[in-house]
């Protein structure tokens, strides 16, 4: 009963925006009480879906996401050691970046810290990313998902230009790609050959492990 | 201007709170070479300052524009900070890199990874010497021909810059009276900046920052009720001390703080079409108490056909002109990934049919 409620009070902190250090709290109280890191992980997860969703819906505002993001980084950071020697895996993982031309960031750190809190490996390439260095990472990291992302109008041209050039290098077929920023929209992604487009950083998680089950 | 009065002019004003460089230099057909930032001085260097002064003025006496914008310069002989990599430094503590797309510096990062580093700051003094070079060359160009806003960053915004968006947040979780002092202290600077800017000669003022995204306002509205709309309305207050409006620029979805905004400023410039900001609804709730500016979307002038931006410039001034208290404007500016046709549209569009009485069908 008092590991269940200790479990449960982890996920509501998400939800309720609690301070950081109460949340580093009751995951250590719950690591001393035996709980499983897995247990606690998942549960953190399932507190970070909730914070999702109550943001789609309106519920909660955009630092709310963030504060949540960072609250599971810091879990994250307390269960590393504990989960190395288990059993758990990644989902996948991610290269990510901004593409050429384009020095934003603010969306592309927000998917990284979304998609890490949900459980992928996220490679950050950063921002102004060429071609050249989004296929090398594709054939080099041999991730399962490379994710790109813009907020100029312009870089989209440079957006277009990726997906042929996976194609080129042959690595297009092992990779699913995802895009997302201001501008684009579904029908871009389609356009351009992407297998998913995220309409927001809660969103590109959902349609990362959609992509990731397809390929399944 | 009358229409800040809320009353029918001869044709509704059009202006744009920033063109980036390169439309400046195709609109003028001249080559400054310069570099710009509306978000923040980059350089001392007055030379340059002056030459983008002047393709600007150029660029908006070419367009017609009723209003020019202008921020406040850096001091006297102040030279950016450099990081250990060799980035520049603005006044505040924000990381500048420049797009040479656009041709401007944008903040990009910023220098402080703990609250105390920021107390150790040399914070931006507002009386420092050669703060109104800008503004006041700029007057000297333009006399009474074009309207003159001057432009003043808001607090919450600078500050959600200053510290990179993870260590705001972060911040304003764990030291949110930490947050609350830089929020206060920058909007003291604001006040001393409006006071220099109306004596500049500012026939208006416009304070930029973005208080909401597409999915809303970006903080908590107890932190905006509690912090951010307070230091707001004691810049308001400064302008219309002097008798000036104060028009608050935020992109994004500001419906839940609609209600308070109205009861603090002027005006709102965005009028975000892509956040579900109506301009209809607007008009008919605020149309006698808000000045409305923008409502082309930006994004749009990027995409769209020329046809399709006519249409849209219409409907704007269909549903905002009539009765005045509208200014035809993007939704933010005219970044240099609009096409410049589009851009032109907007104002031939506004020209043709910005007449009153207004007759668009």
């Amino acid at each position: 009963m008092i590991l269940a409620s200790l479990v449960k009070e982890i996920q509501n902190a998400f939800t309720e925006g609690a301070q950081i250090e109460k949340v580093q709290s009751l995951v250590k109280k719950a690591l001393a009480e035996s709980i499983s890191p897995i247990e606690i992980m998942n549960t953190m997860r399932d507190g970070l879906a909730t914070v999702g969703k109550k943001y789609e819906q309106g519920e909660l505002f955009l630092s709310e996401l963030i504060i949540s993001g960072i609250m599971a980084q810091e879990v994250s950071n307390i269960l590393r050691p504990y989960l190395q020697n288990s059993e758990t895996e990644f989902l996948g993982k991610v290269v990510i970046g901004t593409v050429k031309g384009d020095i934003h960031d603010l969306g592309k750190n927000l998917v990284s810290m979304m998609l890490t809190s949900a459980g992928f490996q996220v490679i950050d390439l950063g921002v102004d990313v060429s071609q050249e260095k989004f296929v090398e990472a594709a054939r080099g990291d041999k991730p399962e998902v490379v994710a790109m992302s813009c907020l100029l109008t312009s870089a989209m041209d440079e957006m277009k230009l990726i997906v042929p050039r996976l194609e080129e290098a042959g690595v297009r077929n092992r990779v699913k790609v995802l895009v997302g920023g201001r501008p684009i929209t579904p029908d871009f992604a389609r356009e351009i050959g992407a297998d998913g487009y995220g309409k927001d950083a809660v969103d590109a998680v959902n349609v990362a492990r959609t992509a990731l089950k397809k390929a399944s | 201007m009358t229409t800040l009065e809320h009353k029918e002019p001869d044709c509704v004003p059009i202006t744009e709170l920033a063109i980036d460089p390169p439309h400046l230099e195709r609109i003028t057909q001249t080559q400054h070479g310069g570099e710009a930032s509306i978000q923040t001085a980059v350089t001392a260097d007055r030379r340059a300052e002056e030459a983008i002064n002047g393709v600007t003025v150029l660029a908006y006496r070419k367009l017609g524009f009723e209003i020019i914008p202008c921020a406040f310069s850096s001091p006297d002989g102040w030279v950016s900070s450099r990081t250990s990599d060799g980035a520049p430094v603005d006044e505040w503590g924000r990381v500048i890199s420049y797009d040479s797309r656009s041709m401007t510096w944008v903040p990009s990062g910023s220098i402080f990874s703990a609250p105390e580093q920021f107390d150790q700051f040399p914070f931006p003094d507002p009386h420092a010497s050669g703060r109104t070079f800008g503004i006041e060359d700029m007057k000297k160009r333009i006399g009474d021909e074009i309207a003159l806003a001057g432009l003043v960053k808001d607090p919450f915004a600078c500050a959600w810059e200053i510290f990179n968006v993870t260590n705001f947040v972060r911040w304003l979780y764990e030291r949110p009276n930490f947050v609350r002092h830089v929020i206060e202290r920058i909007a003291d600077f604001n006040v001393e900046m409006i006071k220099r800017l109306i004596d500049a000669q500012a026939d208006l003022i416009v304070c930029d920052g973005d208080y909401a995204e597409k999915m809303g306002p970006l903080v908590p509205l107890n932190f905006f009720r509690e912090v951010i709309l307070p230091n707001l309305r004691r810049q308001a207050d400064v302008a219309h001390k002097a008798g000036l409006k104060f028009i608050k620029h935020t992109d994004g979805n500001i419906n839940p703080i609609l209600h308070d905004l109205v009861s603090i400023v002027d005006g709102l410039h965005s009028i975000d079409p892509s956040a579900s900001m109506d301009m209809g609804d607007l008009k008919r709730r605020y149309g006698d108490k808000l000045i409305l500016m923008g409502n082309v979307s930006t994004d749009n002038l990027c995409r769209k056909s020329k046809q399709e931006i006519e249409q849209e410039t219409k409907e704007c001034i269909r549903t905002a002109a009539p009765g005045g208290g509208y200014i035809l404007s993007s939704s933010n500016s005219w970044y240099s990934d609009a096409k410049l046709e589009n851009c032109l549209a907007m104002v031939e569009i506004g020209r043709r049919y910005g007449r009153y009485p207004i007759h668009v069908n």
